[in-house]
């Protein structure tokens, strides 16, 4: 191991256990009226704690808890991006017993901030092309932090008896970089299109959803419809079997009507019959035309024998 | 309308259903028409006490006059039709009670008329008037209501009682039921072959197991109802897929964005509003154990 090996590690282990300097809090303090410094010193220390946990990430067996770690992380870099514009605007403020020179060393540190907290691995590695455009007052002879943080990783990679964790780690971050690279370019470039992209699909899906419960709920009036047929053919044709009984009722009135004619004729027959045979009973038919012949004659001789007497 | 005239009814009401020598038998249904009459009156004059007095009395004339009706054996129709009117009244008064007893009476009354589907209607009625008042009892007339139904045959009509059914027993708390009651609303969609509707309600059933934090049983459910065709090539099926996936990973974001996804957007209100509030309890917890679960075989081969 090489000297710079083990300064760097002593910087490292420094850093790390930092808090429990009792003497270097205090100077800290003495920065209290300084919110910019308050902030910074938070925001800082926020970092290293997701480096930490960035590498803890990477050395986990299983999947699901380093995809936790990951997602802890994604939001604690969140949040920290928040907090960047708040330190800019701070840097700007002229604060009393500040260099110039010290003022614009907190604008550069304020810059390099977004740079170092999309360098936490939290599993979509930030994008190089993200980091080229923070990057610009980036390399700067006062700021350490930056090789500082990355110097952790690897370091501490090394020190594994292993060698495997660390080939894992880099294949990973290399699988992870090449989606994050696609992913951001993305973003960066295709955002209106994929709004209006996913407005349309939502806009789909909702109309597929209305299409379908428009089928159901056809498919639950046909029933219904079918009864509201039978219940109006009912009403209008009392009877279910009305057809058929009608034809049955016209035919049996007919037949009766029928019998009736035929008795009457019947009885008409028998009425002339009767009367036949009372006027036979009476006199004979031809009988009776020589009974009138007769009779006409006597009335002419007794007319003629009344003349001549007269 | 002046007061007197609703007291007025109320006296004459009461001369025809009091029995005395000229009087052999009760005429009820004038004295209903009467009472009701005067009890609408005394409505309008906000004289609710008179107004409660007065339906009481209509709606025992009502109850008399259906089980006089019931004895000569005339149409079962027209009592189960006043039995309604009772209820409805008894609705009003606020005597939920009666309000139940009314409406399974004329549900009973219309099955003998053979109209199983007012039936159920009847009984449906009756749970939504109950639902914030006594919800044991109004679970209990849609189950009865989806029962006559099926006997019947007409599953369709079933889906509305069924959500409503588990949206009160989501009320209730007893998450399970809710889920017991959305699977089936799946069985009856599925003999009618509403395939949306039955993905959706199995989508359904597996928020609410999610949002009782059970999730063994929203696994098992899945695992279930991934045995059915039409399930499976649903979206529904995608969603719950990423969801019970987001779960094990213990990934609260995506489990947000799925709950604001459009399809879940399209289920239930009660069920939106159950997925909108998840993740419930301790996710890492949910994670934690099944990354045990994972970890112990990773063991054993290491030490092979």
């Amino acid at each position: 191991m090489s000297v710079i090996d083990i300064l760097t590690r002593v910087d490292a282990i420094c850093n790390k256990y930092d808090k429990y300097d009792v003497e270097k809090q205090k100077d800290l303090n003495v920065s209290g009226d300084d919110a910019f410094a308050r902030l910074y010193a938070s925001v800082d220390s926020d970092i290293e704690a997701s480096l930490q946990k960035a590498e803890l990430a990477s050395k986990e067996k299983s999947k699901a808890s380093a995809v936790a770690i990951n997602a802890e992380l994604r939001r604690t870099k969140a949040r920290l991006l928040e907090e960047v514009p708040k330190l800019q605007r701070l840097a700007i403020k002229k604060v009393k017993g500040l260099s110039t020179e010290e003022l614009a060393a907190r604008n550069d540190l304020v810059l390099a901030l977004p740079d170092r907290i999309q360098a936490i691995p939290d599993g979509t590695a930030a994008a190089p092309k993200q980091t080229g455009g923070w990057g610009a007052s980036a390399p700067r002879a006062e700021i350490k932090f930056d090789s500082d943080g990355q110097f952790d990783n690897e370091y501490f990679q090394e020190t594994e008896t292993s060698s495997q964790f660390r080939q894992e780690y880099e294949m990973r971050k290399m699988k992870q970089e090449a989606v994050g690279c696609i992913v951001s370019r993305a973003i960066n470039f295709d955002i209106p299109q994929d709004q209006g992209l996913d407005m349309i699909s939502d806009g789909l899906d909702t109309l597929k959803n209305m299409a379908h419960d428009m089928n159901e709920e056809m498919d639950r009036q046909v029933p219904l419809m079918d009864e509201i047929d039978t219940k109006v053919r009912t009403l209008l044709y009392p009877s279910k079997f009305s057809v058929p009984l009608m034809k049955l009722e016209f035919t049996r009135r007919v037949l009766c009507a029928s019998l009736q004619v035929d008795k009457a004729t019947a009885d008409l027959k028998n009425t002339n019959v009767r009367l036949k045979d009372t006027v036979n009973q009476l006199r004979s038919s031809r009988n009776f035309c020589i009974d009138i012949i007769l009779l006409i004659i006597i009335l002419g001789i007794a007319a003629y024998l009344y003349n001549v007497l007269k | 309308m002046p007061v007197s005239d609703p007291e007025k009814l109320v006296a004459k009401a009461d001369k025809l259903t009091k029995l005395s020598l000229t009087r052999w038998s009760a005429d009820w249904r004038n004295a209903t028409l009467l009472y009701e009459e005067a009890a609408n009156l005394f409505r309008v004059a906000k004289k609710n006490e008179k107004a409660k007095e007065a339906f009481e009395k209509a709606s025992k004339g009502q109850e008399m006059l259906s089980s006089y009706i019931l004895n000569k054996k005339i149409r079962p129709w027209d009592a189960a039709k006043d039995m309604e009117s009772a209820a409805a009244l008894a609705k009003e008064l606020g005597n939920w009670n009666e309000v139940s007893d009314f409406h399974r009476r004329a549900s009973e009354l219309y099955m003998e008329c053979g109209r199983p589907q007012l039936a159920s209607d009847a009984l449906a009625k009756a749970a939504r008037a109950l639902e914030d008042t006594i919800p044991d009892a109004a679970v209990q007339l849609y189950n009865d209501a989806s029962a006559i139904l099926e006997e019947d045959g007409k599953e369709q009509m079933t889906f509305d009682l069924y959500c409503a059914a588990s949206g009160v027993y989501v009320k209730l708390e007893k998450y399970s039921a809710a889920a017991t009651s959305l699977l089936q609303l799946g069985l009856a969609a599925d003999k009618c072959n509403a395939t949306n509707s039955q993905c959706k309600a199995y989508l359904g059933a597996i928020i609410v197991y999610l949002y009782a934090h059970d999730f063994k049983q929203a696994e098992k459910c899945y695992n279930d109802c991934s045995q059915v065709d039409a399930f499976l090539r649903s979206d529904q099926n995608h969603c719950a897929s990423k969801l019970l996936s987001a779960y094990t990973e213990g990934d609260i974001e995506e489990i947000k964005r799925l709950a604001q996804s459009s399809t879940v957007s399209n289920l239930d209100h009660v069920v939106i509003k159950l997925a909108r509030k998840l993740p419930t309890g301790d996710v890492s917890a949910l994670k934690t154990d099944a990354a045990k679960e994972e970890e112990e075989p990773l063991d054993e081969d290491d030490l092979t």
